[in-house]
């Protein structure tokens, strides 16, 4: 064999290689993913039992919600934190660049509307890229992007929403790759604080089951017992608003990042093959001319004995 | 003498975890120690870290070391929602010892008064009731 083709032999047998990890990635991707989309559906029925109490309790205490720490709007608009939530690892096409390019972005018009900007990241992609960009990074919360737990938005959530009620920031954005399916994710950008009035009581998820229950509220028929007040119950309902729409975050992304890598290892597989079929073709072109040359060299050796 | 039972849900934002009939609940509300019996009066409490204790029967129960939650009662069904239900053999004390002590450093350092202080109150109150349940290690 001659070097040529050793040399293509070697290379199709490493592309093939790759070719054996890319796939395994996709199917690892592939399960994962129906993991992170069975903890979204888990979380419906919760989020929607949140806001029935919320209404119930609403309703009992006949206050305006709007009172409330995290409702409320500062009077100053000075300081805003960004929350941009990435994955632990890369290989998954725009995930994690599409989410630090958005924020960057936003960064950049806060700044010169005048705002102080903070930044907060979950994984280890947004964080180290930030720290790369001499970017203070005030929460870096790593090491559970494949697998949110509700303690991991909790903590990130009461971080926030401390800042916010102490007033160290007035407001809160947050950046994360919704899930819409394994092919499609896109980057929302969404206000976390103030807490809009709206999502807490109209709100769009576990309605339809909200409607089942709606006759059966207890509010309405016996006289409901409440421990401690309404009003106290309701101000630690309403800052659940914030966790649960972080850990549901958390939880879009998770799927998101599954998805996007499962994507991105499918074309690496499909490259690969592609690859492959060049890489063959040339080999035997290699492996044909060596031969034409051979035959060329023994049919000129028996015209010379002749 | 058995009880009458009566159903109980016990949901988290990962799922259901517990969902049958059961004789008593014991858990802890914003005011106290609380048992629910079957026939007990519409109820919406907030529930405080501790160790939720369902009583499948006298000496049949199944516990959990649960965080801050809400328990409501209604059309005789208890539902329990909760932010954390974990089984107490699930608990790894070292991991809560930390947790304590990380919580300790923040309401000392922290403003008084502040969020971040009652936030760090929080979370030393359910690193405490998690410990306890946990047992000596």
């Amino acid at each position: 064999m001659s070097a040529k083709q050793a040399d293509v032999k070697e290379r199709i047998s490493s592309v093939q290689n790759i070719r054996k990890i890319t796939r395994a990635m996709e199917m690892v991707a592939a399960a994962r993913l129906r993991r992170a989309e069975q903890r979204i559906e888990a979380l419906r029925p919760y989020a929607a039992a949140i806001r029935r109490m919320t209404r119930q309790a609403a309703e009992a205490a006949g206050t305006e919600v709007g009172s409330l720490p995290v409702l409320k709007e500062h009077d100053k608009d000075e300081a805003v934190a960004l929350l941009l939530i990435t994955g632990d690892r890369g290989l998954a096409g725009a995930f994690n660049s599409q989410i630090l390019r958005n924020g960057l972005r936003a960064a950049t018009e806060h700044e010169r509307e005048g705002r102080r900007v903070s930044f907060s990241a979950v994984g280890r992609r947004g964080v180290s890229s930030l720290e790369f960009r001499d970017s203070e990074v005030e929460g870096a919360y790593i090491g559970f992007t494949d697998r949110p737990a509700y303690a991991d938005a909790r903590n990130i959530a009461e971080d926030l929403i401390s800042a916010y009620v102490d007033e160290k920031v007035d407001r809160v954005e947050i950046f994360y790759n919704g899930y819409v399916s394994a092919l499609t994710q896109e980057v929302r950008h969404e206000t976390l604080l103030p807490l809009q009035q709206a999502t807490i009581l109209e709100g769009s998820e576990g309605e339809s089951e909200g409607a089942e229950e709606s006759d059966s509220d207890p509010s309405h028929s016996a006289l409901v017992e409440y421990e401690p007040d309404p009003g106290e119950i309701l101000s630690r309902l309403v800052p659940d608003y914030v966790e649960i729409s972080v850990y549901r975050a958390l939880l879009e992304s998770t799927a998101s990042e599954h998805g996007a890598r499962m994507t991105a290892m499918r074309s690496a597989t499909e490259n690969a093959g592609e690859l492959i079929d060049d890489l063959t073709l040339e080999m035997n072109r290699a492996r044909q001319a060596e031969i034409t040359q051979e035959i060329l060299e023994v049919v000129a050796g028996a015209e010379g004995l002749g | 003498m058995a009880h009458e039972a009566f159903p109980v849900e016990v949901l988290t934002p990962e799922g259901l975890v517990f969902d049958e009939e059961v004789e008593m609940v014991s858990t802890r509300t914003g005011v106290g120690s609380i048992g629910i019996r079957a026939r007990h009066q519409p109820l919406l409490g907030m529930l405080d870290p501790t160790e939720l204790r369902l009583y499948r029967g006298e000496s049949d129960i199944v516990r959990f070391a649960q965080g801050e939650g809400y328990v409501q009662v209604a059309d005789g069904r208890v539902l329990l929602l909760v932010e954390e239900a974990v089984p107490p053999d699930d608990l790894d004390r070292g991991d809560l010892e930390d947790r304590l002590r990380r919580a300790e450093e923040a309401e000392s350092s922290a403003e008084d008064d502040s969020e971040e202080q009652r936030r760090a109150q929080r979370d030393k109150r359910r690193a405490q009731a998690f410990l306890n349940i946990a047992g000596g290690g």
